[in-house]
Parts: structure tokens; sequence; C-alpha cells
């Protein structure tokens, strides 16, 4: 048994003992004992008799052990991070974009060949993305807008601005009690950057903590929260961290014939989330338990999985590779070695830890155990990346249906949405009612670098009503999902997908 | 000794070990040291001479006579001298269609240089650093720059990277104040902080003279810093962080518009900035040294401060006169011996200068970054730091205080106290007995000059 495996695992041992309450009881029964064998009756004698009949090692069990016991574990703790609540971007029926009129917008786009109108009109009839998706207006030209500043603006300003205001409005918290500000916006940051526009719109206080980060792909939604809860440990007790994750498709429309590159074009679409993270647990939701974040960047093909670049002609776009799925099983298995130990109850721990050693012994004969998943959450947040990608981490996890299908109804109501694509998952379990006081949620979000990174809440109180984004619709959902949406011609006559609902 | 009494000493014992140990780890936690940091240098055939600079401006057939004299006038005031740096796609004539990989180039170009140097010299191995914060304004492909770097210098799949972007000129101070904050909660952690600007995408290609300005000032450089809370490194230290104050006054709308992104009548990209810049980085400065001075200074200077103000305001009511606009000064003087002040041009320098009282000397150090580096925007407080290293100013136990100004608009400082004698000349090693020039001729009007002369439309706008 090779030595850093077996620390590995008396680590995570003594990490469970300590974690459980189990670890009060401890002092707690010593302390039991020796009131007990000294035969001092407690509860009913005066104070004043106490201190004068006790001797000093008494005096010290009955008041300073104790004391001493409750620091350390108040101390131990730490600051427990919160989120009050959250809000998705409402999208709106104007800027929808069915997937039959996108189709028909890509027969008539002049830069593209004929090859690649039916690679697109292909990818399309299979990416499982519905006719609600948004789209915002520049794109909805013939041929779209591009290079368009003003758009990228108005769009930031409306997705940003619609989610926080609607997370106050959820909350009642006031925008100048906001210490922290973090956003992530990866294809848009402008000069001044979308926090100070936030700062400016909500007149928030000028010693106001504010991040902006951007580039870092769709997994960046765990990397904010974690962010948010760092920062949250060096401000007051009770400060509020405002955490906004979004996208700008408007001026990153990709413009040439690459097919690689044109699958960004069909994927991603308008979304927006804002969260209210704070160290109180008055009024909160859901409580922070882990965040891990994995980067395989080291390795050139996972490097140059997701990369941005411009193609032959000098058309920029975002390239996605065909290694993408073979990239983000190998990040997802590096993030789930590192939150397996914190998250996994002691027997799976086990179990996984035997086969990965009699893996090492046997030079690899033996399969590795996948440890059950389904022990440690009850509810699974996968980025919405593409239904190929859902489908795999539903594999490699061992998962049921019932347990991508937040992920897949995501994809299809709102397309992917980058790094917002998890809140609306969540938010999605909490319309159909499904969580619970206590239910564990993993949040997974894979994207460029290549990053897997997760976050792992756990409910302290369901949401009381759907969120905006899902109240109108959550009522015909789930959807049955085909394969490839049939009934679209590919000659220009566009007739409506037949979906299924059950 | 009877065993239950015993147990409890013990268990006595441990808890209070165990209190006091927490203690000291949450304050050795907090302790903020700067290793070590290196200032990028570009090679020297990216030198914007005064023949190339005439030549950019000449490649531009947009421009008028109005605008040359604008643009003479905007260089001769900025006090950039002429070994400033550019990226290389200005200077081979593709300035308006910047490609992908000019940037990327641009930005390679640093990492090898200052990244690579700073680890070196530290002997930190990549795989030792624990934060990578970088801070590149107006660029931010896919993947992150900050994924490139940790590819290129092969760091850890664990390693906190964050990509800063947008942010402006003081988003250097932001990403230290980032890392500090991530080392609150972590022992014995390893920080790179990383910042530039990228200038080869964002060279501005069209008439409006707000936006010109950026091309006249801005150019290319970088910074990489390493940071630390780890108490072994503590001998080896330059610096000990002792506070780091933000102010962020984009509530009001005049600062918030002072600069911005945007599109000009024909549809060109800049960044406008406002004539109400200057007014509202006096008010970010006013609010930053508001929260500041009660941080640094001695309590003397404070009750001195305080005392004189009262008694102003006293005199004034007695007399029954309405409160001049000019009050008592307090000195900073009293708590800082070194100003590292953000160069953002003469005009910044200048304006910090007469609102903190300070003499030729205490701003030398800022005006000569300017005239040798241009204003490389959130690295160029770096730049002014390496420059008073090589003047062999910082000794040991002085004190040093960072104003930067940026867009937003913010203003952010830092107090860093010196652990030991400094000595490195680094990026300032070839030139610094150059410095500074005894002559003050400006060479862009010694050539130049001969526009002010010609008939023709008179430029107009007064910054």
């Amino acid at each position: 048994m090779s030595l850093p495996t077996f620390s590995k695992h008396l680590k995570s041992i003594y990490q469970l003992a300590m974690n459980t309450k189990s670890f009060l009881a401890v002092p707690a029964l010593i302390l039991a004992i020796i009131i007990l064998l000294n035969g001092t009756p407690l509860v009913f004698t005066m104070p004043y008799d106490l201190f004068n009949n006790l001797c000093p090692v008494q005096l010290f069990n009955f008041v300073l052990l104790p004391t001493i016991v409750a620091i350390l574990y108040i101390m131990r703790r730490g600051r427990a991070v919160y989120l009050i609540d959250y809000a998705c971007f409402q999208t709106s029926p104007n800027s929808r974009v069915p997937i039959s009129a996108f189709i028909e917008h890509v027969h008539h786009f002049p830069f593209l060949d004929d090859r690649s109108i039916r690679f697109m009109t292909r990818m399309l009839e299979r990416s499982s993305i519905g006719d609600e998706t948004n789209l915002p207006p520049s794109i909805h030209y013939i041929p779209p807008l591009n290079n368009g500043f003003d758009e990228a603006r108005a769009e930031a300003e409306l997705v940003i601005f619609s989610a926080i205001d609607d997370v106050f409005a959820k909350t009642g918290i006031a925008p100048a009690t906001v210490e922290i500000l973090v956003i992530n916006c990866s294809a848009f940051a402008p000069v001044p950057s979308l926090t100070d526009m936030v700062v400016n719109k909500y007149k928030l206080r000028s010693d106001i903590r504010c991040v902006n980060l951007s580039g870092m792909g769709c997994s960046v939604g765990p990397i904010s929260v974690g962010l948010a809860a760092t920062l949250l440990q060096a401000t007051p007790h009770g400060s509020h961290a405002l955490v906004v994750s979004t996208e700008t498709i408007a001026s990153n429309f990709y413009k040439g014939k690459e097919r690689s590159m044109q699958l960004t074009n069909i994927l991603f679409r308008m979304g927006g989330a804002a969260v209210l993270l704070s160290t109180s647990g008055a009024r909160a939701r859901f409580r922070l338990k882990h965040v891990v974040r994995k980067i395989t960047g080291a390795f050139d093909d996972s490097y140059g999985c997701v990369f941005q670049e411009e193609d032959a002609m000098g058309n920029r776009g975002i390239k996605l590779s065909k290694d993408l799925l073979t990239v983000s099983g190998d990040a997802l298995r590096a993030n789930i070695t590192t939150i397996a130990p914190l998250v996994l109850p002691l027997s799976e721990q086990l179990q996984f830890a035997s086969s990965f050693i009699a893996r090492k012994l046997l030079d690899g004969r033996v399969k590795l155990y996948i440890p059950n998943f389904r022990k440690a959450f009850e509810h699974f947040c996968i980025h919405a990346g593409g239904r190929a990608v859902i489908d795999k981490v539903q594999y490699n996890l061992g998962l049921s249906d019932e347990h991508v299908e937040p992920s897949r109804m995501t994809l299809h109501r709102f397309g992917n949405t980058s790094s917002s694509s998890v809140w609306y998952e969540l938010a999605y379990i909490e319309a159909k009612g499904r969580m619970r006081k206590g239910d564990r949620v993993w949040m997974i979000a894979f994207g460029s670098g290549f990053k897997c990174n997760s976050a792992v809440w756990e409910c302290v109180r369901p949401a009381s009503e759907p969120d905006k984004a899902w109240a109108g619709c959550i009522h015909r959902y789930p959807v049955k999902i085909s394969e490839v949406i049939e009934n679209i011609g590919h000659s220009g006559k566009i007739q409506l997908p037949s979906v299924d609902e059950p | 000794m009877e065993l239950l009494p015993l147990l409890t000493a013990l268990l006595l014992a441990h808890a209070a070990a165990c209190v006091a140990w927490m203690a000291v780890s949450r304050r050795r936690r907090s302790r903020c040291y700067l290793l070590d940091y290196a200032c990028h240098k570009p090679s020297d055939d990216r030198k914007v001479t005064t023949e190339t600079a005439g030549a950019v401006i000449e490649r531009n057939k947009r421009l008028g006579l109005g605008e040359y004299r604008f643009l003479l006038k905007v260089i001769v005031n900025s006090g950039i001298g002429e070994h400033t740096y550019c990226p290389r796609n200005v200077l081979e004539g593709r300035e308006e269609m910047p490609t992908h990989v000019d940037a990327l180039e641009e930005m390679d170009d640093f990492f090898s240089d200052a990244v690579a140097a700073v680890l070196r010299r530290t002997g930190v191995a990549p795989r030792d650093v624990d934060v990578v914060v970088l801070n590149v304004g107006s660029f931010s492909p896919s993947p992150s720059l900050v994924s490139r770097i940790v590819r290129r210098f092969g760091m850890r799949e664990d390693v906190a990277a964050y990509n800063l972007s947008g942010m402006g000129c003081s988003a250097g101070l932001v990403a230290v104040d980032l890392a500090r904050n991530i080392m609150l909660n972590r022992p014995r952690t390893m920080a790179l902080v990383v910042t530039s600007e990228s200038c080869a995408p964002n060279w501005y290609t069209g008439t409006d003279k707000s936006m010109m300005l950026g091309n006249c000032l801005f150019r290319s450089g970088g910074a990489a810093a390493l940071l630390t809370n780890d108490p072994a490194f503590r001998c080896r230290a330059k610096m000990e962080l002792r506070c780091l104050v933000r102010a962020n006054i984009a509530a009001h709308d005049d600062a918030h518009a002072a600069a911005v992104h945007r599109e000009d009548a024909d549809g060109r990209l800049g960044v406008s900035l406002s004539k109400a810049l200057p007014k509202a980085a006096v008010r970010a400065f006013t609010d930053n040294l508001q929260r500041l001075a009660p941080r640094i200074l001695p309590a003397g200077e404070l009750a001195r401060f305080a005392a004189r103000l009262l008694l102003r305001k006293l005199f004034f009511r007695r007399k029954q006169q309405v409160l001049p606009a000019s009050g008592p000064k307090i000195n900073f003087k009293t708590g800082v011996d070194h100003f590292c002040l953000h160069p953002g041009g003469t005009a910044v320098i200048e304006a910090v200068k007469k609102s903190l009282g300070l003499t030729a000397h205490d701003v030398e150090p800022a005006r000569m970054t300017l005239h040798r580096w241009g204003n490389t925007s959130a690295s160029s407080l770096w730049y002014v730091l390496n420059y008073m290293e090589a003047k062999r100013r910082l000794k040991r136990g002085d004190r040093v205080l960072m104003v930067t100004f940026g867009s937003g608009f913010k203003c952010n400082s830092c107090y860093w106290e010196v652990v030991r004698d400094l000595d490195d000349a680094g990026a300032w090693e070839d030139c610094i007995d150059d410095y500074p020039p005894e002559t003050l001729v400006n060479p862009y009007m010694d050539k130049f000059g001969w526009v002010n002369d010609v008939q023709g439309q008179g430029g107009g706008f007064v910054f």
C-alpha cells in the first residue's frame, strides 16, 4: 500500500470524524465522567457555595473546559458562506429564435457555402435545443451584425440589470449593503468594466471590492462563487457579496466557413444569473460546502480543446476540437479525485481506494470502481454544454435520466448560456418542487482551459415559488427530446417540429 | 498523579495550545510579503522613436492639420521620451488590421520575459505557485491568458487562477488585493500577480480627439510580482504589505463616464477620455486618502491636522466669514518616505504633487518612468518602484506609498514597508545612469514643431 494514498485516506477518515457532531461528544463524555466521579451536585447549588466548596480541579472542569471546547468548535468551523437567493435572466419572446427560423437564416447567410449550410442544419437538428431560446437582436439580422460594441453593451446591460433587479426584489436587500461584487463575462470586457457599470447603476458603495473576471470560459460559475466566498472571509460578519455570471453573444458571431468554429454559433444563447451570498445564515437558502477547481491546461490537447483564433480568412471564432468529450472526461476525473474524499460516505471511499490501489498494483487489469455519487448528492447541475457532454457525464458518473433531466431541460429551454447554465438548472429543480431541506446539490461546470470546476451546496430552505425564468413554462416540462428534430425540410420549406409531451 | 486530574490538565493544556496556535496562524496568514518583481523590457526593435511615431501618424490618411497640431501638443506635454515601446504590428504598418495572433504574441513576449524572470530570480518552481492573478485590460481571449501562463510554465492542476480584464489602469493593485485576500485563508501560499495592458488590438484609427490621447500615452509593458504569506520567506522578501485601500466612485455618473470604450462617429472603437477626468480623479483620490490617512499616518500628525481644522473652523465662525476653499494640508511625508505614483501623464503627476505637497525629488521616479516607458497602464507603478530601487533609494524600514488611478473611476493605494536594503536595477539596468536627463528639450517639438507654424485650421481640443 503506497504511503501517500494511505495517508490521504487516513486524512479523510480523520476529516469525517472531525466534521460530524461526534466531535463534541468526546469532551462532553469526559466531562460527564468527571462530574459523576467527583460526585458534586451541579445544578441546584448556589454559585457562592459552589465557589467556596469546589476545589480548583472541579472549578476548571465546570467553567474553563466547556468554554474552551466551545471556542475551539466555533473557531474550527470557520466562516460558513450562505446563498441568500439567486435569480436567472428571464428570456423574452421578442428575442426568441426557433430552430426552424435559425435554419432558414443559415440558408441565407452570404458567407456560408453549401457544405457549411448542410453542416449547420444537421447540427441544429441534433442540438436538443428548443424553440424558445434567445439571441440578441443584432444576431436576428441576415447576415448578423457584428463588431457592435454598443450592441454588446446593451445586451450585457439588459441581462445583468434584469437579473440583479430580480435578486434584489427577491431578497429585499438594499444595494448599498453589498460589499463584494464579482462579475464574469468571458467574451466582453469593456472599459469601464462591467463591475463599474453595476456600481454606477445601483449606486453601490465606494469601498466595494469588485472583481471583473473575463475570458475564463463556461466553467467560471463555481470559480466566481469560490472567489466571493474567499473575499467574504475578510469582511465583517453578515456582509453581502453579489456574483453575476453571464456571457455576451452580440459581436461574437462567427462569420466564416470553418466547421469547428460554427458550433459555438449553434449552441450559445443569451442568459445570465445573479447570486447573492453572505456569511450570515439568516434568510439563507443554501449553504456552500465545497468548491473544487481543476485545470488540465498543462496538456496540449486539453489546452487547445476550446481555442479562440482566427481562421484562414481572418474571421475570429472559438474552435471546438473533436477531442472535447475525451478532454472533458479527463478533467472530470481529475475533479472527482479531489472532491470524492470530501463528499462521499466512508464506505464508498474505501471501495474506491481499494480498487485504485488494486489497479496500480495489478497494472490496470482491474477496472476502476466508479463511486456511487448518488449516495453523496440528491441533485446534479451539470453544465448544459451540449447534448453529448451531458450524455458523457451521465455515463461517467452512472447517473439516471432523472438526475440529468435539469441539464437536458435547461439546454432545451435556454440553450447553452455558458457560466449561468448551472443556475438555470438549479432553478429548474426548485421550480419542480424537488428540493428539500438538507438536500445536497453538485454543480459541475466545464470550460476552456480546459477546466472542470464544481461547487457543492446544501439546501437550507427551498424556494417557495419558481424562478421567473421558469415560471411561465415549467408546467410543460419535462419534455421528451428526440435525437433529431424531424419535419424540418432541407429545401427551405419550414414546418414546426413536433415535440411530444408526457 | 491521579488519572482524572491528569486527563483534565492534559485536555486543558491541549485546548489552550490549540487556541494559541490558531491565533498565531491567523496572524501569520494575514501577512503579505513581496518576494520579488520583474518589469518587462521589450526588445529594442520595438522602440518608438520620433521617426517611427511620425511614420505611424502619417500612415493614417484621415488625419488633417488640426489633428496633427493636437497630437503634437499632446505628445510634447505628455513627457514621453524616445525609448518607449509599442507592439510589432503598429511598427510594421498593420495597426489598422491587428490579428488575434499579434495580440497573443505581445503577451507571449511579456510572459517569456518578466514572468520567467521573476520565477528564475526567486528560485520558486512553477509547481509551487498556488495562486495566479492576471490582469490585462482590453484583451481576454479564450482560453484565458491566465490559462496560457499555467500551461506555458507547467503549473499545478489545482492552481487558483483568476483572469481580470477591463478594470483599467488601477487594476494592478486590484490584483494585489485579490491575491492578499486569497492568502488570508490559506497558510504558506505563493501568489503570482501578473499585470499588463494589451496595445496591439487597441490602436485607435479614427479622428476623434478624445480617443487619440490613448495612442499618444499608452505603451507596451508589463510586470510580474511574487507575493507570499509564508514567514519562512520573510528574510528574502523585499517589502511587506501593510495596508491597501480601494475607492470606486462609479456611482457618480460623470466619474463613470470619464474613460469609456465606445465607437466614434465612423464606427471605430477606442477609449474616449472625457474632460471630466481630472475632476473624477481628484474626487476618487480624496475618497481614498480619507480612508488611508488614519491607517498610515502617525497619531501625532492626525491630531495636529484635526486641531488645525478645528481651529480654522472656530476662527471663521467667530469672524462670521465663509471658509476659503484651501484648508490646512495633511502632511503625508510624516508617514511615507517614498511615493510611487501612477505615471498617467504629466498633468496627473503634477496634480498629485500639488495636492500632497510633494517635491520634485518625490515625483522624479514617476516622471522618469513616464519618460522612459510611457504610460504602461496597470503595470507602470512597478516600473516606478524599480526606478527607486535602481537609484538605491529604498532602505530597510522605509515606507512606500503606491497610488494609482484608473477608469471606473477608481483610485487604489497600497502601503508597503521595506524589509531590507534594495539595490536591484532590473529593467532600468542599462539606462539608470542617464536619468534624470540633463536636457529637457522634447524631441517631438524639435522635429515636428513646424506643424504649429503652418497656415490652416487650428486645433480646438484643450485637455
